[in-house]
């Protein structure tokens, strides 16, 4: 079969997330609607050093997932004996998401392919490990007539190694090597769009005979670093609550959580009769490219991206029955996505349904738009709506009108959109078979 | 060649503000602040960002858009960012 004409599917989706853990407990817990929000605490030497909100993933235990347990002393032994929580999302993702498609591969050496897809992994514990260092260095134990050269030269030598690991590559080695993966893989970065781009680029691989399978998994855990940013650039929530597209919308809380796609080849999925969630239409990409941290309100990148999408999946705008937008609850990147969703499906009457998933778990920065589209691949597949919970006050200004209650409904065609830091502007369609 | 800022910059901004916010410049006093004063929020302060670059080619960092709160903090912001350019 030509490339052109190959046709890609969605055959395995494993989630972790604060509302559960595996793709049954995960759509149960968006079924029961009760997102799990705790205040975090950041302590250091026993001092208060900030809290937030933030949808927790409680009693995540990475041995209970059934992985090479030698594989995974040898990441900790790389790390220095630190754990790296998202890390190790990102490798139970991968398990559940090659678990539920029951793929079967070669134990020793296979020939899946694997696209990962995070926004900073490991910055934290390098944030840490610079901090103490540098304290001890200058207040602690230290001689007081430490020359510069000598201070730069202890200085840098303690952290060389980690400075160096923060790069992808070598977290994409780890997880590779976990699974035996030796073909080909990536590790990519758009912000909030990863994984749309992940998911871009898995087909891709797919549609050129790289691969026949490829998990696409992301995952982030956002931590006070982050927190601190995002409250200083004034769009975390205060009271904890996402309330995308109101009146009352005071900004995002963060959520933990990863989620693995398996992505075939559709006669390699049929031949082996996996079952099929749906098939991946295609995506379109834009990048606004003018700032980092705010979209340019008037800038039509947002709706080139969805535009783009529809022409590569070959959808009219008319079909796409279910939209799930980013819907972060900022006041100025809801107006940014609402008039890019209107001036593309027109007014509320020809617009599709329209729900957002971040009130339930919370927004998971650069694995946010695989785990949402994993939500829309189950509601696709179960056939069911879930609300946008806290949509108590919707803002007129917005003109949109999202589902308030859960909905049971037909659905052929559901398409994700994405608008992230940076101005990377991502739309992805999906049709059940 | 180095351009230099122009002698009636304050009343530029003035105009190209107040386009965005439909106000009349005058209305913009140094200390008239846009938020409590115009009714401008967080999307026409992005609105009013995008304006003064353009009109100015200018570049406004990220971190200054929240502080174009009232018309003295946008001449100091449009000031500095002409300064920078202009260096």
């Amino acid at each position: 079969m030509s490339k052109q004409n190959k046709r890609i599917v969605i055959t395995g989706i494993g989630p972790i997330s604060s509302i559960g853990i595996g793709k049954d407990a995960f759509w149960n817990g968006i079924l029961k609607q009760k997102p799990n929000i705790k205040l975090e605490k950041c302590l250091v030497d026993g001092e208060l050093w900030g809290e937030f909100y933030t949808h927790k993933i409680d009693n995540f235990d990475i041995s209970k997932f059934g992985i090479d347990k030698d594989k995974l002393n040898d990441i900790k032994e790389w790390k220095e004996g630190e754990e790296i929580v998202d890390l190790n999302y990102l490798i139970a993702a991968v398990k559940l998401a090659l678990d539920d498609s029951k793929l079967k591969f070669d134990s020793e050496s296979n020939d899946i392919g694997l696209v990962l897809a995070h926004e900073n992994l490991g910055l934290m514990p390098f944030g840490f490990k610079i901090s103490d260092i540098a304290y001890e260095m200058l207040i602690g134990k230290q001689k007081k007539d430490l020359s510069k050269k000598e201070f730069f030269d202890k200085f840098y030598c303690k952290f060389l190694k980690s400075g160096y690991d923060i790069q992808t590559f070598a977290d994409l080695f780890h997880v590779t090597r976990v699974f035996n993966i030796h073909n080909y893989s990536l590790f990519i970065n758009n912000a909030c769009a990863s994984g749309l781009y992940a998911l871009e680029s898995a087909s891709q691989i797919i549609k050129n005979n790289q691969a026949k399978a490829v998990v696409v998994a992301a995952s982030d855990y956002p931590d006070i670093y982050k927190y601190l940013w995002f409250k200083q650039i004034g769009i975390y929530s205060p009271d904890g609550k996402i309330r995308p597209f109101c009146k009352d919308s005071n900004g995002l809380v963060f959520g933990d959580g990863g989620v693995g796609i398996v992505l075939e080849d559709l006669e390699y999925a049929q031949r082996r009769k996996a079952s099929i969630y749906a098939e991946y239409l295609g995506g379109g990409f834009d990048l606004e490219g003018w700032k980092i941290t705010v979209p340019q309100i008037g800038n039509t990148s947002y709706q080139r991206a969805i535009l783009k999408a529809l022409d590569a999946a070959e959808v009219d705008k008319e079909d796409v029955e279910l939209l799930c937008p980013h819907g972060v609850g900022s006041q100025p990147i809801d107006y940014y996505e609402a008039k890019a969703i209107t001036d593309t499906f027109g007014n509320n009457s020809k617009k599709p349904l329209i729900t957002t998933f971040k009130p339930y778990i919370g927004h998971n920065l650069g694995s946010s738009a695989l785990l949402e589209t994993a939500i829309l691949l189950l509601s696709l597949k179960n056939n069911i709506v879930p609300p946008t919970l806290n949509y108590d006050s919707p803002d007129s200004k917005f003109n949109l009108s999202l589902v308030k209650k859960q909905l049971k409904s037909e659905l052929k065609t559901v398409m994700k959109i994405c608008c992230a830091f940076a101005g990377f502007n991502a739309a992805s369609i999906f049709r059940k078979i | 060649m180095a351009k230099t800022i122009p002698d009636n910059l304050e009343q530029e901004l003035k105009q190209v503000i107040a386009n965005v916010i439909g106000r009349e410049p005058e209305e913009l006093k140094p200390e008239t602040d846009f938020w409590k004063d115009l009714g401008v929020d967080s999307i026409k302060a992005i609105e009013i960002t995008v304006a003064i670059e353009r009109h100015f080619k200018i570049a406004v960092r990220d971190e200054e858009i929240p502080k174009i709160t009232n018309f003295g903090q946008a001449m100091k912001v449009v000031k500095e960012a002409l300064d920078k350019k202009n260096k």
